[in-house]
């Protein structure tokens, strides 16, 4: 048993530094397709913060029209009131011109020129909505309502902004993913271009162990530790990008002001971690049923 | 030891290398398949240890019908049977005693048996004293005696030998034949395709002749014709 071990350690280790170079392709190139991979699950985690971040507490923000008439807004207010069941009244806040100018310097702070445009008498007032429901429909009937009372200028939902972050985010989902998957089918070629090469140079090797009696495992183990020794290695090199990519992102989004929603875009060290493990179980197996496949395709010669 | 019944092989569509062949060899025997090239003799050696399989009829070996084996128990089979070829098949980056140790190895024995094995078929074949050399630092001769000792190292019960002495001198092919006779010696069946005639009429064992794949002649103390 132990000469056996030894036999396909030896051989493996041997293999490898016989091809160094076509290893080396096998292995950048899984470690490239397995970084994106990684890359995705990150992005994904990052943007599903931003999104629970809102979802925590879905907002309206009913606009009144800067001419509008102490009785139209007390109207507007007895009204979103009278909605106990579906609106918070107790978390119901209206924000007045100046309390409205001030919030609005703080969203513009990057963007003078829309900010240059507001006075303190020209700003739209707010009421700002936490709804006590969780539909978003509900909420939506609800303000497509309020549109239509005197002196409301505009209501705006914090889940439209939601849609275009859950379509950016589908869409560089579905973007990275077909690339990884891309890559992975070609790291998967690589392999098994290594391994057929690697047994077209001991093929008379092959054919005596065939000849005396050694069973096809046998010869097959060797090759299949080279193929997920290169995938085991590409899953090495793509946790290393991983974290330098995640640290260099996590350093970079520090310099940003907070609430921006940008600083949300983070992702904990205890999902790193797990997601590395997954590359290093996906680079595995790859490489091993890679070469697997390779090994008995070409062990009939 | 070895039975063949109605045997044809076919390669390809119509290239018929062995036509209904028929023959039975007990243990123990030494048996030379002649002819000349292309007439199926390397067939029938490539039949017995299954690296070819049969159109038609039954291949024999040790009481097992070797077409009905299935592929795992194929190495089993070939375990019994050592391979000797005109090429030898040595591996060259590797010393004698590894060659020869190689065929232990690859069939999972332990190292102390290796370490007791290999010494002593290489004093039967006379190559004590090289242990350590590479195939290319051996003459034809002693190369085709370390690939001797690895066919029979494992104590095979048949040794098939593919035109051992056909790239070897007269004298170098007498002493081969010598170590096939003393391995026969032993117990071991042995079947020898060759189209050499000396040493086939040196030797007068059992001879059979093919032709276009066709045994023509079965005989008992024959001669090449």
């Amino acid at each position: 048993m132990f000469s056996r071990i030894g036999y396909a350690v030896r051989e493996t280790w041997a293999s490898f530094r016989r091809n160094l170079t076509l290893t080396a392709a096998a292995i950048l190139t899984s470690a490239v397709s397995l970084l994106l991979v990684g890359t995705t699950f990150l992005i994904q985690r990052a943007f599903e913060n931003l999104l629970v971040q809102w979802r925590g507490d879905v907002e309206m923000i009913v606009f009144v029209r800067s001419d509008a008439s102490a009785e139209q807004i007390t109207l507007i207010d007895s009204v979103l009131r009278a909605s106990p069941t579906i609106i918070d009244v107790n978390k119901l806040t209206y924000l007045n011109k100046v309390e409205s100018y001030e919030e609005a310097k703080r969203i513009f702070v990057g963007d003078p020129v829309t900010l240059s445009l507001l006075t303190p008498e020209s700003i739209p007032t707010q009421f700002k909505v936490v709804p006590l429901s969780d539909d978003p429909m509900l909420v939506r009937s609800l303000s497509d309502q309020y549109r239509t009372l005197p002196g409301v200028e505009a209501v705006a939902l914090a889940e439209d902004e939601f849609q275009v972050i859950s379509t950016l985010s589908n869409f560089i989902r579905v973007v990275t993913l077909v690339m990884s998957l891309v890559l992975l089918v070609v790291a998967v070629g690589l392999i098994w271009n290594t391994i057929r090469t690697a047994m077209f140079a001991r093929r008379r090797e092959i054919e005596v162990m065939k000849l005396v009696g050694a069973t096809n495992w046998f010869i097959r183990v060797p090759f299949m530790l080279e193929g997920l020794l290169q995938g085991l290695l590409g899953g090495v090199v793509s946790c290393g990008g991983l974290w330098a990519l995640n640290s260099a992102w996590s350093s970079g989004v520090a310099g940003f002001k907070p609430g921006t929603g940008i600083s949300s875009l983070i992702v904990p060290n205890s999902y790193l971690t797990s997601v590395m493990l997954i590359l290093l179980g996906i680079g595995a197996v790859v490489g091993a049923v890679g070469s697997a496949i390779a090994a008995t395709r070409f062990l009939d010669v | 030891m070895i039975r063949l019944e109605n045997v044809t092989k076919i390669y390809g569509k119509d290239t018929v290398a062995v036509r209904e062949a028929s023959f039975d060899i007990p243990k123990s025997q030494f048996v030379f398949l002649v002819g000349p090239s292309g007439s199926g003799k390397s067939t029938l050696l490539r039949l017995i240890n299954r690296q070819e399989q049969p159109e038609h009829g039954d291949v024999w070996v040790a009481g097992r019908n070797v077409n009905e084996l299935p592929a795992s128990q194929v190495p089993h089979l070939r375990r019994t049977m050592g391979n000797v070829f005109q090429d030898y098949k040595l591996l060259l980056n590797k010393t004698v005693f590894e060659n020869v140790a190689f065929a232990l190895e690859v069939i999972g024995k332990p190292r102390h048996v290796i370490e007791r094995q290999v010494p002593i078929v290489l004093e039967l074949v006379g190559l004590a004293g090289k242990r350590e050399r590479f195939p290319e630092q051996l003459s034809g001769g002693e190369q085709q005696r370390v690939s001797i000792a690895r066919a029979f190292v494992n104590r095979p019960l048949i040794l098939l030998a593919d035109e051992p002495t056909g790239n070897l001198d007269p004298t170098t092919s007498e002493g081969i034949m010598g170590l096939l006779d003393e391995i026969n010696e032993t117990g071991t069946t042995v079947v020898m395709a060759t189209h050499d005639h000396r040493v086939v009429n040196a030797m007068r064992r059992r001879v059979i002749q093919l032709d276009n794949g066709v045994i023509v002649r079965d005989q008992e103390r024959g001669v090449y014709e």
